[in-house]
């Protein structure tokens, strides 16, 4: 179906083209400046009369082709009053603004695509000009918003390019589902489904896990389908008020792409666009190097060593030597540096070529671009083509019709297992022993049957070398999506919009994991004794399709009367999605080295299908008195599949007022503008609700067991009675522009209620069950966000500009299945020992595990007792250590704080002299804790500096010596609270993190501030000839992830998350090394 | 123009005409997911799943001194006597999760069509094993409340004491029982016993045999009452009859699974074990047993069936003594003839007793003979023969049913003739009643543990039963005898023996009220805690 729209649209190109050709009209350019001189950018340059226009560049210069008859040009730009200036026959306009004052306006993008001017809005919108995103960018576009929004978190994953973003709009609402905003395109909702890794995932988010255990990359999200030299911007609709028109989907807002639809100047434009970047993996480990690897303090010194992931060994001396592998003597020394050496630099290089075309009856925008990405995991990289079209064009006067497709193939090769304990490169090397060199680990990766060479008694942990080798995964997608729309003007004051979008893709994938993995699963061995004559592994096949469809209609009615103005649309919406994925799995196989289907030996082939839909019909009536004071009302209705019949519909009613007081009084000199906003909205969400969900459905099993058939149920319990969730959210904000626009403040304070969660609720195993899905849950987000804008300093040759985008979330959760303070359920587990809980009372996201047992405090919640009930009171709070010297844990888990953080923001400083920009930013997360598993490996395996500790003791309390060292920890007192006298092993010390789960010594604040961009331009054009067949060059080197100015966390970056699922949120495990990257933008313009 | 615009006003037209929620109660059905399937299928799943789970070989299989690691870390355990939270939940989730759910369902589809009563019944019978199995590991347990989530929509289930668990099994089995009629229809699919009636009959009385003799310490009377009756009915007293998975690459042993896996080279016979098989001479010693003559590593372990460096010669058998760590084991194992270091002990054959198609006995002719022997011992009317006759049959039961594990498991005819003349010897030798120190009662539950081995839940739970840790074994002389158990002596243990597994901390999270009520009633929620049953 699509290639007919397809085919339509090429063919409403060629006639667009035909226009361009034949178009009465005439160029008029010139540049646009500010009361100061400066050159102004972004200006709207608008034919009066016709829906022809552009915007000024980096220089303030513009070319705008003007039809005959037409007479006036209109100049419009935030903060600056509007100017009209009639053409005549000149051809060559040059324009100065006047800042102005009344201005708060500018045109937004708002739900189902309606323009609207800001100050008609009583909520809160941000909005990202293409470039910020184009120049300094990264694989995933998403990333490049970091730091420049406020209320705005977004997080990527230590997982190679094409990973997931993860981003967060005014903080986590949903307890246990999904918190990701609704990603419209052009007006259309499309996908964005996360294919990433999700053990421990205990939740119910829409995140989809690999098939089979082991398998844990990262799949990445819909965002990489994406060119940003596509997108013309990005706007941010945070609040429920802001997204009311979206409904059940855009509860945690919406991010409102818009990609290019047409040229700018006349006729036909070439944009040539390059941009490279050098990406250096960081290594932020501060290891212990004085004792090398070994166990008990002896060092390998026999063949076939078993101590490959442990530095439990001996001091190390100069000259001394170990034996590794089958009888290899190496000197035993420190091998500093490993991440370095086995990561390669990354290489991300994007060619883009946009061939555009503009008149006064519409305009086109074509791009054609490949991105290529190197890991910096060897064998990891990323290719990306798209394809991107978009036009608009007046059919009629009366009738306009806009479409846009992209196409986007995508291959992302070998991303890398991560955040896993077996099989993963990331855990094996930030755990190797530090004597280990890599060298003589790439050489001795296999052994003689082909499999794996043992280098550790934790037999999981893969070589590296070998994994690499072995170890690989596809991942092709290829993806369409696009829209057509029509619209019609009825009358001057009526019109009607009819659209029509779909996003399908294929997206196919395949992976082998451990093909003769685990290193101890002996390849063919006779230790395969279940089936002796296949070679051990496990390989997937997995193709899913992908089709969303929405169809919408919108009509609109503007009217005057008098003082009052009326904007009143209604329109209805109807999605339809459906995802078919079949898959196989094999496992052993009958040839070593070939991974197909057909040569496994037990196959478990799957079919699933889903289908759900969402029918909606919305209106919203808006009335201005004077411009400005605006009231707006919005209501919607959904009607939902995949809930009972009673509960599937439902009703969110927004209200919204805008006050523009400035304009209502006489206000005083300093002030320019300043405007009161106030909203309040509810939605309404069944995300959280997969198809099915009130069906028990069985499987059988794809192998029979004696010749029998073996049926199986899920884990879940279905609930038919589930209803949508709802979020309240109130909000008002004040914006102010003061001193000649030179200090400009938005502020907004919001309350956002979530109630009827859809909570995927844990239940005790003893009910045969793992969880269900109820309807309970409420929560709470209130926050504060700050935008401020300074100019400090403007003369004709330099400017300097300020912005800080800033916010505080906090987010309480006030009921689950009950409201008793305490009560909980558990989102999220950790490969180690720790979890997510959502606590009654607390703040949402609570890292959960077992913490030191302390003195004087309830063994069981860590409470501290009545100090009268107390021996030794002047002891409470000292941590316990049991008879083995080896502190004690706490009977049950508790909790030690949320992971989310509190505080995020960022400063922007642009400078500008003579045309070269500098500008850099400056950003934080403050607040969360997290539970690092890097840190627990580095503790239990004798590389964290704390474990130094005790070893140069080499007699215990009772006299015993041990090579290792002892460990006396007088800082802790027995079970009557004397101080301790008893000393444990190191290795048995340290080593209890693992088996009595105590995670309290790897929790940590998970802040930061980083320096996150330096980006340095230059526009070149001024020193190009007049008629030159280059009409402009604009340079940019930047830097991404520049600087870590702060941490708390040991030996990683707080960022190097490996979970892309919401519920396992502050669960550290080890990622690939955040990297740093530099390259460069240059955009050539024909 | 004018028609695209009565297109857009058309399909505006249609949209809202339609009805808003039309045919979403189809869409909302799955069309590729079944609702319904035979229960016989969800039944056998049930089965499979009554197999131990992996976790036995952290705790159970170490706490009975069979097979031991010296890791820390990830196989914390036994060894140590610690809680590894990562272990103490396997039997709960495996059994819970699987044949106590699965149970249910298919009771919930059967109970009230008499054309599949015989399922119904046999599915009560494996559930109470499961139960059994459950309690025996934790003590109170949800019981009465459990498995009901989809049913009842019981999400928190209470806890029952062990004690109304055990009239509840004893109860239901009872019935089931009873209610197992040659007559119904016969359920050919079953994956246990085809079906057969009969069989089905001894495999529930052998767990009333069983449920019976735990009880004996905690309550004499209903002891004797439910294995008197037990053995009216008719238990298993014949390999033929016995309640075994028969594993296989697809449907794997647990326990084999994972020392064919990451655990291949880190879990070794215990000395205990070795010593006392030594000691009696017990040819089983060879039919189970390897040992890497100078391993120093994994790799270094090479499998040549029996020979110079990979023996099954039993005196070449050293196992590891309890409480190692990897140093002292190390220590340990260099001191072996050919030297090596903790790899050089001796393992459970990877190979023929523990491969991944292995199959578990989970009631056996060997078990059934010698409970009826000490039920002799211990005069409970209604059990007639003799308890020598019971004791020579189960040991040779056992001896017989090694040939399960392969050819090269087979004791040969004449061995088992010279081990059971010797064994029984000693037995008549030996003072009657049941007193702790070196009574027959002693001899024949040494003949118990070797012959539940690689059960561990079985294992475990007669150890505990009789006390075993406490007991004095005479063999090989009464007047050197040393308790064949030592007090684990590694220094960083929490308790000297483990006499059930804590719960899961899933449970205290979730369930926490019940969860709570129930370490109230048991005391702790402790390794040290004895149950009810317990000597």
């Amino acid at each position: 179906m699509l290639k007919h729209y397809l085919l339509y649209g090429i063919l409403i190109l060629i006639c667009c083209q035909s226009n361009i050709a034949v178009g009465q009209e005439r160029a008029v350019s010139g540049a646009v400046r500010d009361e100061t001189n400066s050159p102004l950018p972004g200006v709207n340059v608008v034919v009066k009369g016709t829906s022809t226009g552009t915007i000024t560049n980096s220089d303030g210069r513009y070319t705008i082709n003007v039809p005959n008859g037409a007479s006036t040009i209109v100049f419009s730009f935030i903060g600056y009053a509007d100017q009209e200036v009639s053409v005549g026959d000149r051809t060559d306009i040059d324009v100065s603004m006047d800042a102005d004052v009344t201005s708060l306006d500018e045109v937004v993008v708002t739900a189902l695509g309606i323009e609207k001017s800001s100050k008609s809005l009583g909520y809160s919108t941000s909005k990202v000009n293409g470039d910020a995103i184009a120049i300094n960018r990264t694989p995933n576009p998403m990333n490049a918003l970091t730091g420049k929004i406020a209320g705005v978190n977004i997080s990527s994953l230590g997982s190679g390019p094409a990973g997931t973003s993860k981003i967060r709009i005014r903080g986590q609402s949903s307890i246990s589902g999904q918190n990701s905003p609704l990603i419209v395109v052009n007006g259309i909702p499309i996908d964005n489904s996360n294919y990433g890794t999700n053990q421990g995932n205990n939740g119910s988010d829409t995140s989809v896990g690999n098939r089979g255990g082991g398998a844990s990359f990262d799949g990445g999200d819909s965002f990489s389908s994406f060119n940003p030299d596509d997108i013309e911007s990005m706007t941010v609709l945070k609040g429920a008020t802001a997204s009311a028109l979206y409904g059940s989907r855009a509860k945690d807002g919406v991010i409102m792409i818009v990609t290019k639809s047409r040229g700018s100047g006349s006729g036909i434009g070439v944009t040539y666009n390059l941009n490279y970047s050098n990406d250096t993996p960081l290594d932020f480990t501060d290891y212990q190097y004085e004792y090398g690897q070994g166990e008990y303090g002896i060092r390998p010194t026999t063949p076939n060593p078993q101590s490959g992931q442990w530095s439990f060994g001996e001091k190390i001396q100069p000259d001394m030597t170990q034996i590794l592998f089958n009888n290899l003597t190496v000197p035993y020394e420190a091998q500093r540096g490993i991440i370095k050496d086995f990561y390669r630099n990354g290489q991300n290089l994007t060619n883009t070529i946009a061939i555009s075309g503009n008149s006064d009856k519409g305009g086109f925008n074509m791009s054609i671009a490949d991105a290529n990405s190197k890991g910096i995991t060897p064998n990891n990289k990323f290719n990306r083509k798209t394809i991107n079209l978009g036009l608009t064009y007046d059919l009629t006067p009366k009738l306009n019709f806009k479409a846009n497709v992209n196409y986007a193939a995508e291959r992302n090769t070998n991303p890398p297992i991560i955040a896993d304990q077996d099989n993963s490169m990331p855990t094996a090397l930030l755990a190797m022993a530090n004597t280990m060199p890599l060298s003589v680990l790439d050489e001795n990766k296999y052994n003689a049957g082909g499999g794996e060479f043992l280098y550790s008694r934790f037999t999981n942990r893969t070589n590296p070398y070998w994994g690499l080798a072995e170890v690989k995964s596809n991942i092709r997608r290829d993806r369409i999506f696009g829209n057509l729309s029509l619209a019609y003007k009825l009358t001057d004051w009526l019109s009607l919009q009819g659209r029509f979008g779909q996003d399908y893709y294929s997206r196919s994938s395949d992976y082998i994991n451990l093909p003769t993995g685990k290193a101890s699963i002996n390849s063919g061995s006779i230790f395969s004794s279940s089936a002796p004559a296949f070679y051990n592994g496990l390989y997937t096949q997995d193709f899913r399709t992908f089709r969303e469809t929405n169809a919408d209609f919108l009509l609109t009615a503007i009217k005057d009367f008098g003082d009052f103005g009326i904007n009143i649309s209604a329109g209805g919406n109807q999605m339809k999605r459906r995802s078919d994925v079949s898959s196989v799995q094999v496992t052993d196989f009958s040839v070593l080295g070939l991974y197909n289907v057909g040569y496994g030996r037990a196959k478990d082939p799957t079919y699933g299908l889903s289908e759900r839909q969402v029918n909606s019909l919305y209106g919203s009536a808006e009335v201005n008195f004077r411009e400005w004071l605006y009231l707006n009302f919005t209501a919607r209705n959904d009607w939902f599949s995949t809930l009972s019949p009673a509960n599937r519909s439902i009703l969110y009613p927004s209200v919204s007022a805008s006050y523009v007081f400035s304009e209502s009084f006489q206000k005083p000199s300093w002030l320019n503008s300043g405007r009161l906003r106030a909203a309040y909205a509810e939605v309404g969400s069944d995300t959280d609700v997969p198809p099915y969900s009130q069906q028990l459905i069985y499987t059988v099993n794809a192998n029979q067991f004696q010749g029998q058939a073996i049926g199986a149920l899920g884990t879940s319990v279905p609930n038919p009675n589930l209803k949508p969730m709802r979020a309240a959210e109130t909000e008002i904000g004040l914006e102010l522009k003061m001193f000649n626009n030179r200090v400009n403040v938005d502020v907004a304070a919001y309350r956002k209620l979530t109630t009827d969660q859809i909570v995927q609720a844990q239940v005790s195993d003893a009910s045969g069950f793992v969880n269900t899905l109820i309807n309970s849950g409420e929560s709470e987000n209130k926050g504060v966000e700050l935008m401020v804008n300074l100019i400090p300093i403007e003369t004709n040759n330099f400017s300097w500009d300020l912005t800080f985008a800033g916010a505080y979330n906090i987010t309480k959760v006030l009921s689950l299945l009950n409201d008793t303070p305490g009560s909980n359920i558990t989102v999220g587990t950790h490969v180690f020992n720790g979890w997510v809980q959502q606590i009654v009372g607390e703040e949402m996201g609570q890292i959960v595990g077992y913490g030191y047992r302390r003195y004087g405090h309830d063994p069981a919640t860590n409470v501290p007792l009545d100090p009268a009930t107390v021996t030794n009171p002047e002891n409470i709070g000292k941590i316990m250590i049991g008879s083995n010297g080896i502190p004690l844990a706490t009977t049950r888990p508790i909790p030690f704080g949320s992971a989310l953080p509190r505080w995020t923001g960022g400063f922007t400083n642009s400078f500008n002299y003579k045309g070269l920009t500098l500008s850099f930013l400056i950003d934080f997360k403050l607040g969360g804790k997290m539970l690092s598993g890097t840190n627990f490996n580095a503790m239990r395996h004798g590389l964290h500096k704390a474990t130094l500790v005790g070893r140069d003791n080499m007699t215990s309390d009772t006299g015993t010596s041990d090579p290792g060292g002892w460990v006396l920890n007088t800082d802790g007192v027995d079970a009557n609270g004397v101080e301790n006298a008893k000393a444990a092993k190191v290795e048995d010390y340290y080593s209890v993190v693992r088996g009595s789960g105590l995670v309290e010594p790897v929790i940590y604040n998970a802040g930061f501030w980083k320096l996150r961009q330096v980006t340095i331009g230059y526009d070149f054009t001024k020193f190009l000839p007049d008629n030159f067949p280059i009409r402009g060059v604009r340079l940019s080197v930047f830097s991404n992830n520049v600087l870590m100015l702060k941490k708390w966390v040991d030996n990683i970056d707080p960022e190097s998350f490996g979970y892309t699922s919401d519920n396992v949120v502050g669960l550290e495990s080890p990622g690939v090394p955040t990297t740093r990257s530099i390259g460069f933008n240059l955009n050539v313009k024909l | 123009m004018k028609k695209i615009y009565h297109i857009t006003l058309l399909s505006l037209s249609l949209l809202i005409a339609s009805s808003c929620d039309d045919g979403f109660d189809e869409l909302n059905k799955s069309k590729t997911g079944a609702t319904t399937v035979d229960p016989i299928a969800v039944f056998n799943n049930a089965v499979i799943f009554t197999s131990p789970p992996a976790s036995t070989l952290v705790y159970e299989l170490g706490a009975v001194q069979q097979i031991i690691t010296s890791n820390s870390g990830v196989n914390v355990g036994a060894n140590y006597n610690q809680v590894n939270i990562t272990s103490t939940p396997g039997n709960w989730t495996n059994s819970y999760q699987n044949t106590i759910k699965y149970t249910a369902d298919v009771i919930s589809h059967t109970q009230d069509d008499p054309t599949r009563a015989n399922l119904y019944n046999m599915t009560r019978i494996v559930q109470q094993y499961a139960f059994m199995v459950l309690s025996d590991t934790y003590g109170d347990i949800p019981y009465s409340e459990a498995g009901k989530g989809y049913t009842d929509q019981l999400f928190l289930p209470k806890y029952d004491t062990q004690q109304a668990v055990y009239d509840g099994i004893i109860s239901e089995l009872t019935a089931a029982v009873a209610a197992l009629d040659p007559a119904g229809k016969i359920e050919t699919s079953d994956v246990l016993y085809k079906g057969n009636i009969a069989q089905w009959k001894k495999f529930g009385n052998s767990l009333l045999l069983r449920a019976g003799m735990r009880l004996i310490n905690a309550n004499a009377a209903k002891a004797a009452s439910t294995v008197a009756a037990a053995f009216a009915g008719g238990v298993i007293t014949d390999n033929a009859d016995n309640a075994v998975i028969r594993h296989d690459p697809n449907y794997m042993n647990g326990v084999g699974n994972t020392l064919n896996g990451t655990e291949a080279a880190n879990f070794y016979l215990a000395q205990p074990f070795v010593n006392a098989l030594k000691a009696n001479a017990d040819p089983r010693l060879g039919a189970l047993a390897v040992r890497y003559v100078g391993a120093n590593s994994g790799p270094a372990q090479i499998y040549t069936g029996t020979g110079a460096n990979s023996t099954f010669d039993p005196a070449n058998q050293y196992g590891m003594p309890m409480g190692s760590t990897d140093a002292t084991a190390d220590a340990s194992g260099a001191s072996l003839p050919g030297g090596g270091n903790r790899y050089a002990h001796s393992q459970a054959d990877r190979t023929r007793v523990v491969s991944r198609a292995s199959p578990m006995y989970l009631a056996t002719a060997a078990m059934n003979n010698l409970l009826l022997a000490e039920a002799v011992e211990r005069g409970i009317s209604g059990v007639t023969g003799t308890s020598t006759e019971y004791f020579a049959a189960g040991i040779t039961a056992h001896m017989v049913q090694m040939s399960g594990y392969g050819a090269a498991s087979t004791v040969a005819a004449a061995d088992i003739t010279t081990y059971v003349t010797a064994r029984t010897a000693t037995f008549t030798a030996a003072p009657t009643g049941a007193a702790l120190a070196d009574s027959r009662v002693n001899e024949i539950n040494y003949e118990y543990w070797v012959a539940s081995f690689l059960n561990g839940n079985e294992c475990w739970a007669n150890f505990r039963r009789v006390g075993m840790e406490q007991r004095n074994y005479r063999t090989p002389n009464p007047a050197t005898a040393a308790p064949l158990f030592l007090t684990n002596p590694y220094s960083g243990k929490v308790v000297d023996w483990i006499n059930r597994i804590t719960y899961p901390p899933s449970e205290s999270l979730v369930n926490t009220q019940n969860y709570n009520l129930a370490v109230q009633s048991i005391g702790k929620d402790e390794l040290g805690v004895k149950l009810y049953w317990a000597q």
